[in-house]
């Protein structure tokens, strides 16, 4: 029994497994060869490893071992995992932002000659901002990109068309539209439902939403210019109008939703979403595959989607204030209106351990491939479970696949476009990566945040705080090599 | 009193005999005992009933009673248990491990220590206790400042320090009692787990011992060790000494003694310290979190991992987790029930 | 016992005397050998770890590749928790202290030299003294800081958060678990099944208590849903205010250990003797009367150990904060323990082990405090 299981492997593999690394792979190549990955639980993420896993296994013999722990604990682990040199665990899979302290520590193995000797992984078709940026760290590539994020803005069509209010483009429309649509019956229960949907919990998720509303008021150049410091200083780039307005709009917003959204997470935004009770929701790309899920019944085909909402008075950074759009200062902008989608936490993504074993490196880089090859992603992002979205043109070019999920062509292309929209716009905004993120986001900022939604501080109080905060982070980490991790991930060199 | 003179008043307020109650204070002190069991009983109930609920149940507002409010089924139940029961039964028969082994190993440990500290007297010198405190600072610092391996300069201080009181020892006067090493081993657990998981972390990572059963096991047993000591310290105090002094003229040694006769009389302390001891290792988080990636890791750590972020709570999941959980704890409970209702922990708190 | 001896006579001689040298010196070094394996097992993975973290609070750690690196930075970690950037979020916000404010501290003051110069004129030892000195230092520090936040309308940081978990908790675990005891002791029927029953919940993981009580506290999907509506409550959650949050925490705190205090109270009670209960009972004293003069004063010394073990307990509350409210709104919620799980979390293990100190400076004190004062001096006083 087990002598025919791995004669057939090895037969499929050998086929199969030649293209998937350049033609340099031998039948059942990594035979006995068993790869630890670690990753949050599933059935998110998590799920479609084992399975793709045991695809794989199949094909190349290597045993894949997905290990799971509690999302809050998943960086931790990995870093004294690989930094102690405990190394159990070959590949990591976690938020593409987290692997610059990993690659500071010289944790990571370098990716470049892999995908350049890698034809199947197509790496012109990744979106240019995955592509050029979410995957590599100081020019090199680190990681191997399996999930594309980055926030958008959904609202609900039928409600809006009925209404004739039309999708917000800013955030005067947005609140707008929120108030038109709170307390109506959204979901026809007989109950009021709400406005305006933004999770809004502590030590969750909601520094993303933050961040997401305050780039656009504060990044106008481009993807390179970013918007959390001063490339020249070091200095947060936060102690100014433009988070102070983001913060207030992000409180202003709160009036619109449930009575505890401070105590809700994105997973208690979705499932009212999914339930029909909200009008407008800010999240990642994953609203459109759950629509078509079996909970979302009540919000099929009733969904659409845009990038988040812009501004027309952004940040003037030599003064601190906030000025008109004028075609100078804000050239990306579209009807004098700046926008600068977030890729908030950039996307669940694979870094293999640089003091792994050579063999199950090689062999690790060919799952992480064979994850983000077109011919598994393409049909993986089209699943909502998977927690999986889109990250390559190929899959935004090709309604087939979404539509055979389930889409209807008209969402599909209202979805897809609007991905496109964010994810080519050339002001997108790129999330922190540099040593200390957790600390900076996870610890300052989130914590200022949630005093100021509970109300403990005011906005000016908010920003100085957090300003106090990072600066401290900044001089501990050395603001001479905190600065250039800053710019190298911004591709700035020089 | 003469019963005819009785009211139906009176006889609603007075107890009809001593040792009895009268109707009156019976019917608030049963209503009272119904009003606590149900509030301990509704959150498990809950929990029971939301293992059975889909997920559209849970989200879509309060339903309380199955068959009538809504249909169970036993999705999630399947899905732990049939499908997904790799990870269910590894993590379950992880924690029956650690949590047995650990416990057998703090109640032997511990229960030795408890008797020592009744039975005999110790006098430990307080100069070799200071000297011992500051040569393993002065490792310490060797190993931080110089990068010394800290095998070598662990073994050279304890070497130095033994010297230090084979020759110097005997010239100090003061010394510690009894009282005072066991208010130290109480102390102990005053300790927050959070101030020393960093460093055992990273002691297990020296020793390569992280994510293995034994480390859980060992970390557990001295967490709880200053519950066993301090319960078992007054419980042995209790055995009375006639029993011990017999034996001990028949020549039985000290170990022999304990062995033969103190713990066959300690029988209800040690059932009761040991619920006590396997409950809380059975039940423990955040160590866990720290030291388990996946070989060792327990059964709380499934439960916090049904939060599945950014898809929401699978409360349903959690619920089945909680539930199997419980399980076999209150079976050690019902079992040994009638130990810990004999007062046997009373004992040790009377102080 | 005579048996193992012939047997073992019947074996060769040299054996035998090697086996009885050998048992005589083990039962010489008895008293060693029984507590070596308990000091030993505390010594490394108490004592090391807790030297160690001492070191870490002092300076910055930070992981890299292959192993870590300590940089030594003194008291700053300390000093940004009392009077740097964090502040606020461990003592509380201050900016100005109120008239009553002012009031409540000086009484305290008062009350405390009051104290201190009672114990110098009745008897005076230096270490005593020294310990007084900081059980005052303890308890006027924790006077001021609720006297500068509570009561002059700011926010207290985890200190306080966690001093009324503590206290809050405990006043009513043992309120309610003397009751139930007092109920339980009663002459009733079925009193094993309320025994078991009411001992269900000690038995529950923290964690999933806590996610039980985020369940049934759920304003909207949760069980009493129905009821906050019809009280007119639709609109106010309890996980956005910052009281109603603490107390829902005290209360899952309470319900998993209430029947701690109550297991081990119903015990004592039923270990007093009946005789004199029945004789007062016979004279016709009120429950009242018998329970104040006869009961109370026999379960003083069990309540006080009691309560310290759910003191020290309590001063360690993490899971419940964490997953009920994640320490919010705001810093709400955040006890001293989550504090430092945070700082931990975020790769901050200097500021996690300072905090982590802190937290071990306050319990041991306010434990220590307790036990001298009230567990020792009840004992004494009924001793005499």
């Amino acid at each position: 029994m087990k002598k025919t299981t791995s004669f057939l492997s090895g037969v499929i593999g050998g086929t199969l497994l030649a293209s998937v690394v350049g033609g340099s792979a031998v039948a059942a190549e990594f035979d006995g060869i068993e790869i630890n990955i670690l990753t949050r639980p599933g059935p998110v993420i998590a799920q479609r490893l084992v399975e793709r896993g045991e695809e794989f296994t199949a094909m190349t013999g290597a045993k894949i071992r997905v290990n799971e722990v509690p999302f809050a604990e998943l960086f931790q682990k990995i870093l004294t995992d690989w930094a102690t040199g405990t190394n159990s665990i070959d590949v990591g899979v976690f938020a593409s932002g987290w692997a610059v302290e990993l690659a500071d520590g010289d944790l990571l193995e370098d990716l470049t000659p892999y995908v350049e000797a890698d034809e199947k992984l197509q790496f012109d078709d990744i979106a240019p901002f995955f592509r050029e940026f979410n995957q590599k760290i100081g020019g090199k590539t680190k990681l191997i990109t399996i999930d594309g994020d980055f926030q958008m803005l959904y609202y609900r069509r039928d409600i809006f068309d009925e209404m004739g209010i039309a999708p917000p483009r800013n955030w005067e429309e947005y609140m707008a539209a929120a108030k038109a649509t709170h307390g109506k019956d959204l979901n026809g229960d007989g109950e009021p439902d709400y406005g305006s949907c933004i999770f809004k919990k502590r030590n969750a998720q909601s520094y993303f939403a933050i961040m997401s509303v305050a780039a656009a008021f504060s990044q106008t150049q481009g993807t390179g210019q970013g918007f959390f410091f001063d490339t020249d200083t070091m200095k947060p780039l936060i102690n100014n109008e433009a988070w102070i307005e983001a913060l207030n709009v992000y409180k202003a917003t709160g009036e619109y939703g449930p009575a505890e959204e401070l105590n809700q997470d994105i997973g208690d935004t979705r499932a009212l979403v999914q339930s029909g009770r909200c009008a407008l929701a800010i999240d990642w790309g994953d609203i459109g595959p759950l629509s078509i899920d079996e909970a979302g019944a009540a919000i099929r085909d009733k969904m659409g989607a845009t990038v988040m909402p812009g501004t027309s008075r952004v940040l003037d950074r030599e003064t601190g204030k906030l000025v008109d759009c004028t075609p100078e200062i804000c050239p990306h902008a579209v009807d004098g209106i700046n926008i600068s989608p977030f890729a908030a936490f950039g996307g669940w993504s694979g870094a293999i351990n640089k003091k792994a074993d050579d063999k199950v490196k090689a062999a690790a880089y060919a799952f992480l491939s064979y994850m983000n090859q077109p011919e598994q992603s393409n049909l993986d992002v089209t699943m909502g479970w998977t927690g999986y979205n889109p990250y390559r043109n190929s899959q935004l070019d090709d309604t087939a696949n979404w539509v055979a999920a389930g889409f209807s062509e008209e969402f599909a292309l209202n979805y897809l476009g609007a991905i496109k929209d964010s994810l080519n716009n050339p002001n997108m905004a790129s999330d922190l990566r540099i040593p200390g993120t957790a600390q900076y986001q996870g610890n300052v900022l989130d914590r200022e945040l949630a005093r100021f939604l509970a109300d403990e501080i005011t906005a000016a109080e908010a920003v100085a705080n957090i300003e106090e905060g990072w600066e401290e982070i900044t001089e501990d980490f050395g603001r001479d090599s905190q600065r250039e991790m800053y710019k190298s991930s911004l591709g700035i060199t020089n | 009193m003469p019963v005819h003179s009785r009211s139906v008043v009176n006889r609603l307020f007075e107890a009809p005999a001593i040792g009895r109650m009268a109707p009156a204070s019976a019917l608030i002190v049963y209503g009272l005992l119904a009003v606590w069991t149900a509030v301990v009983c509704f959150p498990l109930y809950w929990i029971l009933i939301t293992s059975l609920k889909s997920a559209a149940d849970v989200n879509g507002g309060p339903v309380y009673l199955p068959w009538i409010d809504f249909t169970p089924s036993l999705h999630a139940w399947r899905e732990l248990l049939l499908i997904d029961y790799e990870d269910t039964l590894r993590s379950y028969l992880n924690s029956i491990v650690i949590a047995v082994l650990s416990t057998l190993l703090c109640i032997s440990v511990g229960s030795m220590a408890a008797y020592a500290l009744a039975r005999m007297t110790y006098r430990p010198k307080f100069g070799n206790i200071l000297m011992f405190v500051l040569v393993m600072i002065a490792a310490f610092v060797v190993i931080g400042k110089l990068g010394v391996d800290w095998k070598l300069a662990v073994s050279v201080a304890l070497a130095v320090w033994f010297l230090l009181v084979r020759s110097i020892g005997r010239h100090f006067t003061k010394s510690v009692g009894n009282a005072d090493i066991l208010f130290w081993m109480i102390s102990q657990r005053i300790l927050p787990p959070i101030v020393t998981v960093v460093p055992i972390y990273i002691m297990f990572q020296n020793l390569r011992m992280l994510d293995t059963h034994l480390a859980l096991i060992l970390t557990y047993a001295v967490v709880n060790l200053p519950i066993v000591v301090w319960l078992m310290y007054d419980f042995m105090n209790g055995i009375p000494l006639e029993l011990e002094e017999s034996a001990q003229l028949d020549g039985a040694s000290r170990f022999r003694t304990f062995w033969e006769i103190i713990l066959p009389l300690a029988k209800p302390g040690l059932a009761a310290t040991t619920l006590l001891v396997l409950i809380l290792a059975w039940n423990e988080y955040i160590l866990a979190v720290f030291l388990t990636t996946s070989n060792a890791q327990t059964i709380p750590i499934l439960v916090s991992a049904m939060n599945a972020g950014e898809r929401g709570i699978l409360w349903w999941s959690m619920c089945v987790v909680i539930i199997v959980m419980i399980i076999p704890v209150v079976f050690m409970a019902i079992v040994l029930q009638r130990f810990i209702s004999k007062g046997v922990l009373l004992g040790a708190v009377k102080g | 016992m005579s048996n193992a001896r012939t047997y073992r006579v019947s074996n060769s001689e040299h054996n035998q005397s090697l086996t009885h040298r050998l048992s005589e010196w083990f039962d010489r070094q008895a008293s060693t050998l029984f507590i070596t394996p308990a000091v030993i097992l505390i010594l490394v993975f108490s004592i090391f770890p807790l030297v160690a973290s001492l070191v870490i609070a002092f300076s910055r750690f930070r992981l890299r590749a292959g192993s870590y690196q300590v940089r030594f930075v003194g008291l700053k970690n300390f000093e940004k928790q009392f009077f740097g950037s964090e502040q606020f979020h461990f003592l509380g916000t201050f900016k100005g202290m109120s008239v009553l404010g002012y009031a409540v501290s000086a009484v305290a003051a008062l009350l405390v030299l009051w104290w201190l110069y009672r114990y110098c004129r009745r008897q005076f030892w230096w270490l005593g003294f020294i310990g007084r000195l900081l059980s005052a230092a303890m308890g006027l520090g924790l006077v001021l800081l609720f006297s500068a936040t509570l009561l002059s309308g700011h926010q207290f940081g985890t200190l306080g958060v966690t001093v009324f978990y503590v206290f809050a908790g405990c006043l009513i675990q043992f309120v309610i678990g003397l009751s139930l005891a007092l109920l339980c002791s009663q002459p009733i029927r079925g009193k094993t099944f309320f025994r078991v029953v009411f001992f269900l919940p000690l038995m529950i993981t923290p964690i999933g208590i806590g996610y039980a009580f985020r369940m049934l506290a759920d304003t909207t999907k949760g069980p009493f849903s129905p009821i906050w509506q019809l009280a007119g409550l639709g609109d106010f959650s309890w996980s956005t205010d910052p009281w109603a949050a603490r107390i829902f925490i005290v209360i899952g705190d309470s319900w998993q250990w209430i029947p701690f205090v109550f297991i081990i109270l119903l015990a004592a009670l039923e270990n007093i003797p009946r005789d004199h209960h029945e004789a007062a009972q016979v004279d016709g004293a009120s429950g009242w009367q018998i329970f104040r003069e006869i009961t109370w004063p026999q379960l003083v010394p069990v309540a006080a150990t009691v309560m310290l073990i759910r003191l020290i307990e309590a001063f360690k509350l993490v899971d419940l904060p964490n997953i009920m409210t994640s320490g919010g709104p705001g810093i709400a919620t955040e006890s001293m323990s989550l504090h430092s799980y945070y700082a931990w979390r975020s790769l901050d293990l200097g500021q996690s082990s300072a905090i982590a100190y802190l937290l071990l400076f306050t319990t041991v004190i306010i434990c220590v405090s307790f036990f001298n004062y009230v567990v020792v001096g009840r004992i004494r006083r009924n001793a005499a």
